[in-house]
């Protein structure tokens, strides 16, 4: 029974697909054929990546926006039920903190204000002028500040700057030690370079990406960049253990099996963290699953026409050589 | 169809993947507890003196005493208890039921002092050093004189009821433990102005504990967070101190205090911490049970330990003037006349901490070698000795207290407001959930089989419950970034089941290998993706003051419960169902 319905199946799928073949077709071939023109794409976008961090470091001194958790300051969440000109409020505190860079944002939950966000980059240590970012909270919010429980985060200038470097430092040891994973498993030089470069350049996309849109990365940001690296990997390596350890089919029916798993996991990975960017009161998660919707976005192109033009290279210098793979 | 059941129920990894569940649930152990859980009892309240006791530092969430009910009503909730509280007024007998016993304790007045406008005449004692002829030699000698001051008068009024002493929390309902960022508290980050050895370390962690304890505060963490030695980390030394449900400024002040020790006999100081123990014997073979001397009295096991400190000279000369003229009292344990008759009494930050018998052989010596001595009791010889190596413990960190001349700075503190922690749980429990079902929404897509999509709704949903076990287990709090952890292990959980799905079925391979081949080459790529994942997380464990530790590690054990665990669960249940 079960059978049969997974035959009929099969045909239903087979008719549907027909007429669109000739496109697909087409697309296939070009694909096919073109795959060294086409690596073009993802080393352009990996060139104009670093150009934009290259840009932001000329401009700013760093190649990041940090936020207080990086660059110390203080962040006030203050539970607020009512709705709130951010602007308006931000501008009312930045009067009194002429020299220090003040942002207010709001928590909401399902579309409600659920709280408000002030953060400035103000010494934490400094009482008098935590107290007058209180005292200016509560004048501009018509509230008192005792009466709710709110909550108040300082991190002093230094350590930012330590917390900084010491995450930092983690992200590239991750790569060397991710780049030392794969090289011992595969034993060949250019297919793990291969995965190493795909990694790199989705990671150098997202930090471009979430440049230009402005965002200023915290600590969980930096966790963030470091899942991107973990899923990247995940599809390349898909990709390289299909095309060189199996058998079966040509190189391009091995590498085409693999976009069909590969663009699964990558599309079930987008769905997931879309839902969870937009249920999540948590600037925290929000900022994780934004750098991650960019990697996952980045590795679509850097897996499928980056790394695979670079290993068909690979194969096909290994062919003239007279080595089959 | 039976056979393919009766297949599944015996296939071992299938087997393995409902133990983990089973004993993940047991370990979470879900109740619905009802009432309120009692978080701390401040020292010398009248909580304290009707003998509620302190819960232990390590009691699993759910075993927490909690109040049931006060003078027979019903407490349900913290606002139930604070709306009853605030009416009783002072000097009133009132019942607390709690799930271990019923509690009689007698509400106390609060006083306050305040100065007048008057003042008063007071006799004040004083002693002064006289010169005095004595047996023909000029000696110096002190004399008690009784002086007449004039002092402001004041007046002590009553500033209603004294606070029972109980810091109370909503009862948990399962023993997972949150976060500060889930539950509300203050995190402190200090860092040691001099680099500390690991010893120093120890005993400064050890340290602090108790002295916190010493406040009524015992549901805390305090623990090291090392970045990693130069090249690699910036090599910063850091201690993290965890509070829940206690506010910035409570613990700022604690923290900001330098731990004060005294040793005192009658009124006098015979000897403080930091300057007058020039050593306290911690190793093995200086410090430990003493020889034969567990026994049994009635009922009861107990254990007597011993470990030696050193004075330094003055202090060696103050406690030979302070117990001069003591007596020597008979001790009815020893049947001797062993001990004399005032006790030497430890205070901690001027609280009174603990107290021990003076030998009597020590009356008026000035020795610098000091024998401490002391005993635990239990229901049987192996918990005598355990709590009596507790004891010795404690007061070896009590005497050293103020002995590590190391100033701590505060680098960062954050106060993490309650109402919103409460909030975050919900929506992270919502957003984890609506994200599973949104990825097995689109697995059903792709495949198009129920019988695919469901197993990996399943293994989703046990990863978590096998993850939330293993949290609650090692005692690891779950927070913001626990929770990321847990989300991302999941997501690569979902690859890895992917790449079963394709290798197993979807006709890409060619029917030439069998079933066992095609699990291997999925587990091939599998395993490869894993080592990458765990090489890319560890370096954040040492990262950053370990605030990122906690993400790094609970995706560290995700995957690793996904790899061997739930995967060849799930690629057993393929093949059973689908070959």
């Amino acid at each position: 029974m079960e059978e049969q319905n997974k035959e009929q199946q099969h045909n239903i799928e087979h008719k549907k697909v027909e007429p669109k073949k000739n496109i697909k077709q087409i697309l296939l071939e070009f694909y096919d054929k073109k795959y060294k023109q086409l690596l073009i794409i993802p080393f352009l976008i990996l060139f104009f990546s670093l150009a934009q961090i290259g840009y932001q470091v000329y401009k700013t001194g760093d190649f990041i926006k940090k936020d207080v958790s990086l660059k110390g300051g203080v962040t006030i969440t203050i539970p607020y039920d009512k709705d709130v000109d951010t602007k308006q409020l931000e501008k009312l505190i930045s009067s009194k903190f002429q020299e220090n860079e003040v942002i207010v944002r709001t928590l909401s939950s399902a579309g409600a204000v659920a709280g408000i966000i002030v953060q400035a980059d103000i010494d934490g240590n400094d009482n008098a002028k935590v107290k007058s970012l209180l005292h200016s909270i509560e004048t501009s919010l018509k509230i008192n500040l005792s009466e709710v429980n709110y909550g108040i985060e300082t991190i002093g200038s230094s350590l930012g700057a330590s917390f900084f470097r010491a995450s930092l430092r983690a992200l590239i040891l991750a790569f060397i030690l991710m780049g030392l994973v794969v090289f011992i498993y595969f034993r060949t030089f250019v297919p793990s370079l291969a995965v190493v470069i795909a990694a790199f350049s989705d990671m150098a996309f997202a930090l471009a990406v979430v440049n230009i849109l402005g965002v200023r990365v915290g600590t969980a940001g930096i966790a963030a960049f470091l899942m991107v690296i973990g899923y990247s990997v995940d599809t390349d390596i898909l990709l390289t253990v299909r095309v060189l350890k199996r058998k079966e089919g040509t190189v391009m029916d091995r590498i085409i099996s693999s976009i069909k798993t590969g663009m699964t996991e990558t599309i079930t990975a987008m769905v997931a963290v879309i839902v969870a960017m937009t249920v999540t009161h948590s600037d925290v998660i929000r900022q994780i699953m934004l750098i991650l919707l960019i990697g996952l976005i980045a590795d679509i192109f850097n897996t499928w026409i980056q790394n695979v033009g670079l290993l068909r290279m690979y194969v096909e210098r290994k062919a003239k050589k007279g080595i089959n793979i | 169809m039976n056979y393919k059941i009766k297949k599944l129920i015996t296939n071992w990894r299938i087997i393995i993947l409902v133990l983990f569940i089973i004993s993940s649930l047991v370990a979470i152990h879900p109740t619905f507890n009802k009432g309120v859980a009692i978080r701390n009892v401040v020292t010398n309240s009248s909580a304290s003196i009707a003998g509620i006791p302190q819960p232990q530092p390590n009691i699993q969430p759910v075993s927490r005493e909690r109040i049931i009910a006060i003078n027979n009503v019903p407490i349900n909730s913290v606002e139930d208890y604070y709306k009853y509280v605030s009416t009783i007024s002072s000097n009133r007998p009132m019942q607390i039921k709690t799930t271990t016993r019923l509690y009689k304790l007698i509400t106390r007045e609060k006083f306050g002092t305040i100065q007048l406008n008057e003042t008063e005449e007071k006799n004040a004692t004083q002693t002064v050093q006289r010169n005095a002829t004595i047996n023909g030699t000029i000696q110096i000698i002190n004399e008690t004189i009784t002086k007449k001051v004039i002092v402001p008068k004041t007046k002590q009024i009553s500033l209603g009821t004294e606070d029972l002493g109980l810091k109370i929390f909503e009862a948990p309902t399962t023993n997972l433990r949150k976060g500060l960022d889930l539950q509300g508290g203050t995190r402190v980050l200090l860092q040691p102005e001099v680099r500390l050895s690991e010893y120093d370390i120890g005993i400064l962690l050890d340290n602090m504990k108790e002295r916190l304890n010493v406040y009524g505060l015992s549901d805390l963490v305090i623990q090291e967070a090392n970045d990693l030695p130069p090249p690699l980390g910036s090599g910063n030394q850091y201690i993290v101190v965890e509070i829940a449900g206690a506010t910035e400024d409570e613990v700022k002040d604690l923290l900001s205090k330098q731990g004060k020790f005294e040793a005192r006999i009658g009124n006098k100081t015979v000897f403080k911490g930091g300057q007058d123990i020039v050593y306290v014997a911690r190793s093995a073979n200086e410090a430990g049970i003493e020889p034969g001397g567990c026994g049994i009295s009635g009922s009861q096991s107990f254990c007597r330990f011993r470990f030696a400190i050193t004075l330094n000279q003055d202090a060696a000369q103050r406690q030979a003037d302070a117990t001069k003229d003591l007596d020597v009292v008979y001790d009815p344990v020893s049947k001797r006349n062993d001990y004399l008759s005032q006790k030497i009494e430890l205070y901690l930050d001027d609280k009174k901490v603990d107290e021990l018998s003076i030998a009597a052989d020590l009356k008026g010596q000035a020795v610098t070698q000091i024998s401490i001595s002391g005993s635990g009791a239990g229901a049987n010889q192996q918990e005598a000795i355990y709590n009596s190596l507790e004891n010795m413990k404690r007061l070896q960190t009590i005497l050293i207290t103020g002995s590590l001349p190391v100033k701590l700075n505060i680098v960062k503190t954050d106060a993490i407001s309650p109402v919103l922690g409460e909030g975050f749980v919900n929506n992270s429990i919502l957003m984890s959930l609506l994200a599973i079902f949104a990825v097995a929404i689109v697995i059903g897509i792709r495949y198009r089989k129920f019988i695919i999509a469901i197993p990996i709704l399943i293994t989703m949903l046990s990863e978590v419950v096998i993850l939330l076990g293993a949290a609650a287990l090692i005692k690891w709090n779950i927070d913001l970034a626990a929770i990321a952890g847990i989300l991302v292990a999941i997501g690569t959980g979902v690859d890895d089941q992917i790449v079963i799905t394709d290798e197993t079925l979807h006709g890409e391979t060619s029917t030439i290998y069998n079933w066992k081949e095609k699990v291997k080459r999925a587990f091939s790529i599998i395993m490869l993706a894993y080592f990458t994942v765990v090489a890319a997380m560890f370096p954040l464990i040492f990262a950053g003051a370990g605030l990122l530790k906690g993400f790094a590690i609970t995706t560290i054990i995700g995957v690793t419960i996904g790899v061997f665990i739930t995967r060849p669960a799930y690629s057993a249940f393929v093949e059973i169902m689908l070959k």
